[in-house]
């Protein structure tokens, strides 16, 4: 065992050496968004925000830490002991596992040996591994719901499931054309074709896929205009209510990885990833370029991550037919038709440029659904009698 | 016509290891394990609980014994591991009384099954399977589950009616299985037209930068016999070509199911008065 683990020692570590990193950032990435998120909801609301511990309170997340470590485990009498326990655990086991296929900076289609910023570099189906991997996070909040054994509870999870299942459809019809394009499910892959300029980013080819993309992959993380598995106006918390302390602290821990993995993922589909104008790629690079992109790819991430905290503060939450209606009848027309102009500009072996003319889609969309909206409204008969007016659904 | 002389064995499709057993030693194994399976299946039937599981144990274990006397290669510890956690899922599954619960054994199961996908280097099949099965459907079983969950349950609701035949039929099946691997058949090479580059459109690479190789149709004849195809892009290949006709049906059927979820979910028309 010891002479097999010494042979393969040179292909080890850098595994070894990712995992070590991964573990180690990304308990303390959702420490410091707590405190990014408080900051940021104080700026909105001209308020200050945290501000006493340490330097601009830069240790409050540290004390919000040590607090919640140091919390008395409260477990409710009526809970199913075990599952109670597993669920917010698997939570955070999916979440993390999940970042298993994912460059967290610059990964050269070559492979060679030495440290690269990937667990498992070259597996041939990335991006479908990941999500198989996410799909199966929404267990650890149904679990917990139904161990929970309350009313509340039950009715997060159940709404979690269907949000899961409805938006899980859209995240994966809109990369299929990001798929289909550059031939491969790898994610380096799809990296490495954006490399050649700036126009080559997905964004600009597949600006639909990205907005289908990013608003799926925000209803998967439960983040606020998609919260309902626990809005507390309904629920107390949902699916959250008999945890406090650690198993608390392990739910949300899963909740902001999730919003790393999303960040992460949109910069790396569509925003070129580790690829800027005038940094040559990473294959045979030295340590300065590799760095280098490995901060052109944190500074996207960031700013990703900035624009879905900043969504929450600026989005009311969605209804629940409004919730379904976005999934069922808005983005998953939008993904196929933009699958449908991939396939055709492929078949008939055009620029692929020409695709950017998808970004009208949206703009239809709107129109369409705000002329319904309209004309359920206008439509008298349908009001007098009471019943709800069709089509009120608002979609954008 | 095979463009190419692709020797099966060589492909990472379909090198498995031989399962080598005879009919004797299959029907010893297979015979255990319906056994283990219906006593396993007696809630209430037999007083005892625990003679039940004591009785399924003792079984469990000495199809085990069998399985083991029949030569084969299983090298990988992990994968060991998951072949147990797939079938304690599976026990979980018949055996638990709580829905729920049964719902979570299953759902074990699945994700065993796909970690032992994995191990042989079946990726595209274990992230299917846990897209559909584990991450879609176990997750609806939940959703109605949940609903259900606060009615009160009768005897019939957990317990089987007729074990017998239900362990008849997996044994059965599980026979049936065990005897279609264990025959020793030739493998059918697969057939992959690398001359019609679908969807594989010439990425714009930059300077320095390899990237993992894709047929092309301007390879020659002695290059496309040394290709090795990614597994993914091979599998799809194969699909999309040699399975055309099995994959359009397939299709065909899910859409004449979807059209008939459409028109069964749909609300009964209101009273206009």
């Amino acid at each position: 065992m010891i002479n097999s683990l010494l042979e393969y020692w040179p292909v080890l570590w850098p595994t070894l050496a990712a995992i070590a990193v991964i573990l180690a950032v990304v308990p303390f990435l959702g420490l410091y968004m707590t405190f990014i998120e408080r900051k940021v909801a104080a700026y909105v609301q001209d308020r200050v925000g945290p501000n006493r511990v340490g330097p601009f309170g830069l240790f409050q997340a540290v004390a919000d830490g040590i607090k919640i470590f140091l919390k008395e485990q409260l477990i409710p009498d009526h809970v199913y002991t075990a599952l109670y326990f597993i669920a917010p655990a698997f939570s955070l086991i999916t979440a993390m596992f999940a970042l298993v296929v994912m460059p967290f900076g610059p990964v050269a289609t070559d492979y060679a040996g030495g440290f690269r910023f990937m667990v498992a570099p070259g597996i041939d189906i990335g991006i479908l591994m990941m999500l198989a991997i996410s799909s199966l996070s929404a267990y650890g909040i149904i679990v917990g719901g139904w161990a929970s054994n309350n009313k509340y509870s039950i009715y997060g999870a159940i709404r979690s499931c269907a949000q899961f299942i409805s938006y899980e459809i859209p995240l994966g019809l809109s990369i299929l054309g990001v798929i289909a394009i550059a031939g491969s499910l790898n994610i380096e892959r799809i990296v490495a074709v954006q490399s050649a300029s700036i126009l080559d980013w997905n964004v600009f080819w597949q600006p639909v896929a990205m907005l289908v993309f990013f608003t799926s992959a925000l209803a998967e993380t439960n983040r606020l205009p998609f919260d309902l598995p626990e809005c507390e106006q309904e629920l107390v918390g949902g699916f959250h209510t008999e945890y406090s302390g650690i198993k608390f602290v392990l739910y949300f821990l899963a909740e902001y990885t999730h919003i790393v993995t999303v960040s992460f993922l949109t910069a790396l589909l569509f925003l070129g990833g580790w690829h800027f104008p005038g940094l040559p790629g990473p294959s045979g690079a030295s340590t300065l370029v590799l760095l280098l992109g490995l901060l052109v790819l944190l500074v996207k991430v960031s700013l990703v991550v900035m624009v879905i905290i900043l969504l929450r503060w600026s989005l009311p939450r969605f209804r629940f037919d409004q919730l379904m209606g976005l999934a069922w009848k808005g983005l998953i027309p939008l993904a196929l038709a933009n699958l449908v102009g991939v396939a055709v500009v492929l078949t008939l072996g055009l620029p692929k440029h020409l695709l950017i003319a998808t970004a009208v889609l949206p703009v239809l969309a709107a129109y369409y659904s705000a002329t319904k909206f309209n004309a359920s409204m206008a439509d008298e008969n349908i009001s007098k009698k009471g019943l709800s007016p069709r089509g009120a659904v608002s979609y954008e | 016509m095979n463009p190419l002389s692709i020797d099966p064995k060589n492909l990472p499709l379909v090198n498995g290891e031989q399962f080598q057993g005879n009919l004797s030693q299959i029907l010893l194994l297979v015979i255990l394990l319906g056994t283990a399976a219906y006593l396993l299946l007696q809630h209430g039937l037999v007083k005892s609980k625990m003679m039940a599981w004591a009785g399924g144990g003792l079984f469990a274990f000495a199809a085990l014994m069998a399985f083991m006397s029949i030569p084969m290669q299983l090298e990988s510890v992990v994968r060991i591991c998951f072949s147990i956690l797939a079938v304690a899922g599976g026990v979980a599954f018949i055996t638990a009384r709580e829905p729920v619960h049964a719902a979570l054994g299953f759902a074990t199961a699945v994700l065993s099954a796909c970690g032992v996908m994995f191990m042989q280097s079946a990726y595209f099949i274990a992230a299917a399977t846990m897209i559909v099965y584990a991450g879609a459907t176990i997750i609806i079983f939940l959703f109605v589950l949940m609903f259900a969950q606060k009615s009160n349950l009768q005897w019939y609701d957990v317990q089987l009616i007729r074990p017998v035949i239900a362990a008849g039929v997996a044994t059965s099946l599980l026979f049936a299985i065990a005897w279609s691997v264990s025959e020793p058949g030739e493998i059918l090479p697969i057939k992959l037209d690398l001359t019609r580059p679908y969807s594989l459109a010439a990425p714009g690479s930059a300077p320095g930068q390899a990237l993992p190789p894709v047929p092309e149709s301007t390879m020659s004849q002695a290059q496309l016999s040394e290709f090795v195809p990614a597994k993914t892009s091979g599998l799809g290949r194969s699909m999309f070509t040699d399975y055309l006709l099995a994959i359009e049906l397939a299709g065909t059927v899910l859409l004449v199911a979807t059209i008939g979820a459409i028109v069964l979910a749909q609300n009964p028309e209101r009273d206009p008065s």
